[in-house]
């Protein structure tokens, strides 16, 4: 095997490293499957780039980039932009996720207190629950 | 109200304990047979207590949410307990509630679905800064043109919206500003819109949604908002 330069190395071992770094996380429960996915497919892509020489030649020449490393890092750059965007898209599911539970948990809240209320007759402000 | 409608006028409030009380008794003084709810939007200071102080149930958010969200559930409370007719009244006094009965009028009429108290259908003297201004003449000729009306205050927290609206509002609606994107987007579902002269006042105190961070914010979200709901299939 032989490597065109030292950055292709680097690259390579970095993205193997990434691939188990991803796995581990995954073990951990500290990143789910679905968001292990892209980066996974992202990692490979770029090992076997990084690892097989003629490919990433053949692949250079055909999109007609100006040397070996840059065809490297411009699939690294594709996955990320791709992987913001993704997060982007799911950020704002969540916030609208999230926008739509605090409208229904202040709903709720201000039917547990008139149960209760209504529930506990006393003095004023002991059924409640109110801290305003 | 006439014809036994059930209306409800839903105040979103955002830390507004100082002017509340007084925007209430006003409600009440002029329209005893309307029910009120205070949607208190994550306030710090005492909204929720200044509401029930006044006797009006508060619905409070555990975080702020914005104007649209504060409304929206103000819509659902609405619908679930059967009102007809659901009017959006600033808790800070800039809108006059002597202007209610001319709101919901062309609604209980049955005329339209939703009304928009105007501050420029009649002059009334108000002054706006010139990017304001700007803004205000661009986006009321946006909304024009889609609804093939004239709507000159897009801007307007004075509304009155009767049950269909609500009922749709209640699951779909614009987050930050229910402004000329939300006018568009009830236009597309064929709801009817007309703009009712009203007078507004200096806001008595507290600060308007529209504060200076969200100035360049507000024009681009606005704009893109707008133009979606026009490329939007409505649901």
């Amino acid at each position: 095997m032989h490597f065109l330069s030292r950055t292709q190395i680097i690259t390579a071992f970095g993205a193997v490293a990434l691939v188990f770094y991803v796995l581990d996380l995954v073990r951990r429960r500290k990143l789910s499957e679905d968001y292990s996915l892209l980066w996974m497919i992202a990692s490979l892509v770029v090992a076997v780039l990084g690892f097989s020489t003629p490919l990433l030649t053949w692949i250079t020449r055909a999109l007609g980039i100006m040397g070996e490393s840059s065809t490297v890092f411009a699939f690294g750059l594709g996955f990320a932009t791709v992987m913001l965007l993704y997060l982007s898209i799911r950020l704002s599911r969540l916030g609208q996720e999230n926008h739509a539970l605090t409208r229904e948990l202040a709903l709720l809240r201000h039917e547990v207190d008139l149960l209760r209320t209504a529930a506990a007759p006393g003095p004023p402000g002991t059924a409640g629950g109110e801290r305003a | 109200m006439k014809g036994g409608a059930r209306v409800l006028v839903i105040v979103p409030a955002h830390d507004e304990e100082e002017s509340l009380p007084r925007t209430l008794a006003e409600v009440r003084a002029v329209a005893p047979a309307v029910d009120l709810l205070v949607v208190d939007d994550g306030s710090r200071d005492g909204t929720a207590r200044a509401a029930r102080a006044g006797g009006v149930p508060v619905v409070r958010h555990p975080v702020n949410l914005g104007v649209g969200g504060a409304l929206q559930t103000g819509f659902r409370w609405a619908v679930e307990h059967g009102y007809d007719v659901g009017v959006q009244l600033d808790a800070d006094g800039q809108h006059d509630p002597a202007w209610l009965a001319a709101l919901l009028e062309p609604v209980l009429a049955g005329a339209c679905d939703v009304s928009i108290g105007s501050r420029y259908v009649a002059r009334t003297g108000y002054r706006a800064p010139v990017a304001r201004r700007f803004g205000m003449v661009l986006f009321s000729g946006l909304v024009s043109a889609v609804l093939h009306r004239r709507i000159t205050d897009t801007t307007s927290g004075f509304r009155a919206y009767n049950r269909p609206v609500m009922e749709v509002c209640q699951h779909d609606f614009p987050k930050d500003f229910p402004d000329a994107p939300l006018l568009i987007a009830l236009a597309r579902r064929g709801f009817r819109l007309q703009e009712v002269a009203v007078t507004m006042r200096e806001r008595r105190a507290g600060r308007s949604f529209y504060t200076l961070g969200k100035s360049l914010y507000y024009p681009y979200k606005n704009l893109l908002a707008s133009l979606m709901a026009l490329l939007q299939r409505p649901v």
